[in-house]
């Protein structure tokens, strides 16, 4: 196979000056919403049709596109810059190199490699451990040479990052779903206004259009009504507002900035605060029902303590080859410090866990070359020759080295999960086996992590042999693994069991009072993890998921892949907790899915390692705890933090008010608009369905991004209706949004949106004002709706807003401002001078707004449009008391929110 | 060690209000007694304001007449359009049975008239109206040129559909005694229509000013001739063109035509007794169906009649008062129980 392989120059970035315009402008027109809009545009510009200005559509589709621009700018020039190659690298320095590489395509596998190396006429295997991955860190030694395998997008960084899903909250869906109601509503409006524009046309329209000399052609009043629709789908397209996206994604924003700044959630030991990788999953953090999490390291501290072992049964004899077995059997690097300290680099905090104990019982692990480990035992240095190395797999559950040790003797040393190296033991250990089985239940009954430990003596002959057929299995490339695997396989049997370790795992700071708060929120947590049942169970005890008033402990083996699937889940959704042991990666993601699939709830990964990786990506939200185990979870993780205990507070306060907020600011959102948009389809019965708009152009084009737009994001991003003291005191103030039951109430306000029109009109209706002019005219009518609708939705946003921060009453106080100095501008005479045409109101503000008329108006229209609202509100508050209100009772008695 | 200190103070996040969601706010949260007592307040309000306008609505003279089918035979003669030259007066009597004290205003009613009309509202140019180029017709379709292709002055549908009867009161002081009632048509029209929305173009004669333009097809005469004894009504400061071109709200409505001028008899207003409308009925309302009528009214603090209004604010006010009677029956009934509850 032939590949064009890249250079190492890495774009992580998307764009670059020239091509941002053209790609980005093209990127947002494939969106749906956008696209909507430009095709609107271009319906305004058939004359026949145009029922609006261009500006109207243009300027906020400019406004958003430019906001939308700017933001993927920002994001494409943040986007980060790593450190470039794969390397090859091994012990040994290649001067002169003319060898040949054979390798495998470029993959996202991280713990695999396979290629073989011909140089000198002899052939070299290559494999993960003699590759340096890109973002890798190179210790114990000051240089290495190497060869660049793949560069640039190839390397196995790379190829991981671009893998991630894109994850919609289901806010994101219910969004969707009513914006497209809400187009068939648009349509219905517009058929409706349609008809009657045909009725009209043929009933009256046709004798006053003669009337007024307008025979140009004779027109169909079919026809008339076609083009009618399409006008006033022009019109009335604001009940989509062209903000509302852009308005959704800047909330999301300002929610994820509050989760990294958030002191509470900073952990300093390691000083790491809370991240929010992704920006657009917020508010699903306040419908999480369903919590999986790995254990260790996330439920526990993953700081090994070496507590208890099991030494050949108790009998102490072979107690320095159990210690030696733990200095040599591992994959730890030493280090020493500048203090001439041993430092150990661990991958595993099990490992050490072993080794420190080992060094703390004479037998020192001093340091390691690739073909040799050097130990200090009991006070003299010994140094093993290191002759294969059988690593650490999560199927295997095994390690095991090969060493000559200085007498010359070959010695397998094995450590491993307890089932699996019980199996491979020699017929002669059985009594031996049962007497370290019943020590293992003991310690895993403490909620201790076991292992086994075993050995067995080689015979030289047998080795080579051995060794000989491993090395062929290492330059072939195909079936490596498999044949590897095998021979791995047939070394490491008969073995000598010594004993068994056991390490304990401290559970985190605060992890109980944080299950226990998530199961009073109604979330129920899944323990998921690769330990054995009594460990699993102990720790369950520990976090108090699992109490002693409990009989049924259901615990899931193997009956992922069976028909018993549905059953099992029933089940297991009926128990309060849920416990999976002996679970392998896969599985951990399989539970997740299964979850997600048949319960159709918000689900909630929550993980350290990179087993839990998969887990991670599949549930709808992904955390990553940045902890022991490198970084991948993270990487893989939509946020991340260092403690567990910090879930609670993402979920009870930061989900909780994103979720709170989203919906206040849907419901509002959506209600703006329907009151802004309606009162267009009610005057089209009294303007012969013309298509007619009822305010002033400027108004139209304003409306949505200048004066309705800032208070409504300050509500969206600051909003609280409870205190974060209150949503961590009482987390059941987070089962509404389980439920789903926020995003609801928006059909109620629309029916208020009705007086916006009748009140004016009945008014309007025999008019005139206090000089006795003549007030009812088209202009004095736009102005009296468009001023009500200003000050409606604003006291409805003042209503709905329960949190008034300095940053609300600027931008509510001041939206209303800018409304009236706005619109004494635009009808001022000095503008109508320049630009007579743009700016036909002239005098209508100051003529409108003095009449005592047009207030008690704009009063009784405001009184009609909120008040059924509060009364509303209030029977619900009184007739059923959510606990948010009660919360709010007990502070303050509140009765109006929204 | 020091530099690693740094390090783990600059990833603390900063601990400003802001950043912690912690900006001092006020949270609206309103009592119940403070939402009854709002709405008890607002009830209150609202039905003291419907009363209040009910009275001043009542207060209120008004007259109205329909003319459409009293003067059937002028009717007839403007459905074909033929006969726009022939004149036509219709005289309507009526009795005024109260005075109408005070300032009375009269007003010439539509109906059926849609003003509203997207095209028709269009159908002006503001750049001509005010002066700065009479031939600027862009908007006016279809009214732009005359068959000649003379630019329109006015142009536009707005301007050629001008309502053109002339409304005369007398007062009928006795059979054989008929005495015109003074009215004046300044200040019909709004300050800033009349003076910065509408001028004539600046030439020292006005129809010099206007040449090279055509009048609107419907109109008899030039603009320019609208009246040429007052060069300040003339052209396009006309006043009764000006209220013309404010376009109404609906497709009925009124607009003023003349204010009455309280000289003599009539310094204290209309007194009661007989009248009568001379029109002059040039306007043909019966080829789109419609209705014309004549209104006399007086006027009130707010304005002219806002029965609509008055009403409206006392149905919002009683309902109002009705909901805050049952919001506090539900929330003292519910109060018990909840206390109960927690005992």
């Amino acid at each position: 196979m032939l590949f064009l392989f890249q250079d190492n120059r890495i774009h992580t970035s998307k764009y670059s000056i020239l091509t941002f315009l053209p790609i980005n402008l093209f990127e947002q027109f494939q969106r749906v919403a956008n696209a909507y809009f430009l095709f609107l545009l271009i319906l305004q510009l058939i004359p026949e049709i145009s029922s609006l200005t261009w500006f109207t559509t243009i300027v906020p589709l400019v406004l958003v596109v430019t906001m939308t621009a700017v933001k993927d700018a920002t994001d494409d020039y943040h986007s980060t810059h790593l450190p470039p190659s794969n390397i090859l690298y091994h012990g040994v320095c290649f001067l002169y190199f003319t060898g040949i590489v054979v390798c495998e395509a470029p993959n996202n596998k991280l713990d695999k490699f396979t290629g073989v190396l011909s140089w000198n006429g002899s052939k070299h295997s290559l494999n993960n451990e003699k590759i340096i991955l890109r973002g890798c860190v190179l210790r114990n030694t000051s240089w290495c040479f190497g060869m660049v395998i793949f560069a640039g997008p190839d390397t196995k960084l790379m190829q991981n990052s671009g893998k991630t899903k894109f994850k919609r909250t289901s806010i994101d869906r219910l969004m969707n779903t009513l914006v497209l109601w809400i187009f068939g509503f648009l349509i219905c409006l517009g058929t409706i206004l349609a008809i009657g524009n045909s009725i009209w046309e043929n009933q009256v329209g046709d004798q006053f259009r003669t009337f007024l000399f307008w025979n140009e052609r004779e027109k169909n009043s079919v026809f008339s009504g076609f083009l009618t629709f399409w006008s006033y789908i022009i019109i009335l397209n604001t009940v989509v507002p062209i903000s509302l996206y852009v308005s959704v994604e800047v909330i999301r924003l300002g929610h994820s900035y509050f989760i990294n700044w958030d002191r509470k959630m900073y952990y300093s030991r390691k000083a790491t605060p809370a991240e929010a990788r992704t920006t657009t999953l917020n508010e699903e953090l306040g419908q999480i029902e369903y919590v999986f999490s790995d254990k260790t390291g996330t439920l526990t501290q993953n700081i090994m303590t070496f507590k208890k072992c099991s030494i050949n049964g108790r009998i102490y004899g072979k107690r320095n080859l159990f210690f030696l077995l733990l200095a040599l059997c591992h994959t730890v690097m030493s280090e020493e410090n500048s203090a001439g300290e041993l430092i150990y680099q661990v991958q595993s905090p099990d490992e050490g866990a072993l080794v420190t104990a080992a060094k703390n019982l004479g037998f020192i692990f001093k340091s390691r070359t690739p073909e040799t480990i050097t130990i200090e035992e009991l006070g003299t240095l010994v140094t093993y020759q290191l002759l294969a190395f059988l690593d650490f797999n999560n199927f295997r559950k095994r390690m095991s080295v090969i060493v000559r040790n200085p007498e010359g003797q070959i010695k397998l040393y094995s450590k491993g999960a307890d089932t699996i190296l019980f199996e491979r033991l020699h017929p002669s250990n059985e009594d031996l086996l049962t007497l370290t089985s019943d020590h293992l239940s003991e310690f895993a009954g403490e909620g201790l992590r076991t292992l086994a430990i075993a050995y067995r003596d080689l015979d030289d002959k047998y080795f080579r042999e051995w060794h000989k057929m491993l090395e062929d299995a290492n330059t072939t490339t195909d079936e490596r693994d498999e044949r590897i695997a095998g021979l791995y396989e047939e070394i490491e049997r008969d073995l000598m069991l010594l004993g068994a370790t056991a390490v304990e795992d401290k559970l985190q700071d605060g992890v109980i009072e944080t299950v226990t708060s998530l199961s009073l929120a109604n979330i129920k947590i899944w323990v998921l993890t690769g330990d054995k049942q009594e460990t699993a169970i102990n720790i369950g005890y520990a976090c108090n998921m699992l109490t002693d008033d409990m009989n049924d402990v259901f615990i899931i083996a193997h009956a992922l892949e069976s028909d018993v699937k549905n059953d099992l889940l029933e089940l297991a959704c009926m128990c309060k907790t849920v416990v999976c042991c002996r679970v392998t990666p896969l599985q951990k993601a399989q539970v997740v899915e299964l979850v997600k699939k048949y319960r159709n709830a918000v689900t909630l990964a929550i993980g350290d390692g990179a087993n839990d990786v998969s887990m991670i990506k599949s549930a709808h939200i992904g955390v990553g705890i940045s902890g022991q185990e490198g970084l991948q979870a993270v990487l893989a993780s939509d946020y991340s933090f260092a403690q567990f205990r910090y879930l609670q507070r993402l979920l009870l306060v930061h989900g909780r008010w994103s979720y709170v907020r989203m919906c206040k600011f849907l419901c509002y959102f959506f209600y703006k608009n329907f009151a802004f948009t309606l009162v267009h389809f009610w005057f089209g019965f009294f303007c012969g369905f013309s298509a007619q708009t009822v305010y002033d152009q400027w108004f139209i084009t304003l409306f949505n991004i200048v004066y309705t737009s800032l208070p409504v994001l300050a509500m969206g991003i600051f909003d609280q209706d409870v205190s974060d003291q209150n949503s961590m005191d009482y987390p059941q103030l987070y089962k509404p949004g389980q439920l789903n039951l926020l995003f609801n109430k928006h059909e109620f306000f629309i029916c208020m949106a009705h007086a916006l029109f009748f009140i004016p009109y009945g008014a309007f209706h025999n008019m005139a004002g206090e000089d006795g002019r003549h007030t009812a005219d088209y202009q004095s009518f736009a102005v009296t709706t468009a001023t009500s609708l200003v000050i409606v939705v604003s006291v409805q946003i003042a209503l709905d807003t329960s949190y008034w921060t300095v940053i609300n009453h600027v931008f509510i106080w001041g939206s209303i401002a800018t409304y009236f100095s706005i619109l004494f501008t635009m009808h001022s005479n000095g503008i109508f001078g320049i630009f007579p045409n743009q700016f036909p109101f002239v005098g209508n503000a100051r003529h409108s707004l003095t009449q005592k008329c047009i207030w008690l108006v704009i009063l009784l229209t405001t009184v009609a449009s909120v008040m059924p609202v509060v009364a509303f509100r209030f029977l619900k508050v009184d007739l059923f008391p959510t606990l948010s209100d009660q919360v709010c009772c007990c502070s303050a008695d509140g009765y109006l929110r929204g | 060690m020091k530099r690693k200190c740094q390090d783990y103070e600059s990833r603390l996040p900063d601990n400003t209000a802001m950043k912690q969601q912690q900006l001092p706010a006020f949270r609206l949260q309103l009592s119940a007694n403070e939402i009854l007592s709002g709405f008890f307040a607002i009830g209150l309000f609202c039905l003291g304001m419907g009363i209040i306008l009910l009275l001043s609505a009542k207060s209120i003279r008004e007259v109205e007449i329909n003319y459409t089918a009293k003067c059937a035979t002028c009717a007839k003669l403007r459905e074909d359009a033929t006969n726009f030259d022939k004149e036509c007066n219709c005289s309507i009597s009526f009795y005024l049975p109260q005075k109408m004290e005070g300032n009375v205003y009269l007003y010439y009613k539509l109906y059926g008239f849609y003003q509203n009309l997207y095209r028709y509202i269009l159908s002006r140019s503001n750049i001509q109206l005010v002066g700065t180029d009479v031939k600027d017709v862009r908007n006016c379709a279809p009214f732009k040129t005359s068959d000649n292709g003379l630019p329109i002055a006015p142009c536009g549908a707005i301007a050629n559909s001008m309502f053109n009867d002339t409304i005369v009161l007398l007062y009928n002081f006795n059979s054989s005694t008929h005495i015109r009632v003074p009215m004046v048509r300044t200040e019909t029209a709004w300050w800033t229509d009349k003076y910065v929305k509408f001028q004539n173009p600046t030439f020292q004669n006005l129809s010099s000013a206007f040449a090279g333009t055509a009048k609107p097809p419907n109109w008899p005469k030039p603009v320019y001739e609208l009246d040429e004894k007052d060069p300040g009504n003339n052209g396009f400061v006309n006043d009764d063109f000006i209220v013309w071109m404010r376009t109404a709200a609906f497709p009925n409505f009124k607009k003023l035509y003349r204010r009455l001028h309280r000289i003599g008899n009539f310094t204290e207003g209309l007194p009661a007794g007989s009248y009568s409308f001379i029109i002059n009925y040039n306007f043909p309302v019966g080829r789109f169906q419609g209705q014309k009528a004549v209104v006399l009214s007086t006027l009130t603090w707010s304005g002219g009649s806002s029965l609509f209004l008055a009403l409206a604010y006392l149905v919002t006010g009683a309902v109002t008062l009705l909901a805050s009677f049952s919001m506090m029956a539900v929330h003292l009934k519910l109060k018990e129980r909840k206390t109960f509850f927690l005992q």
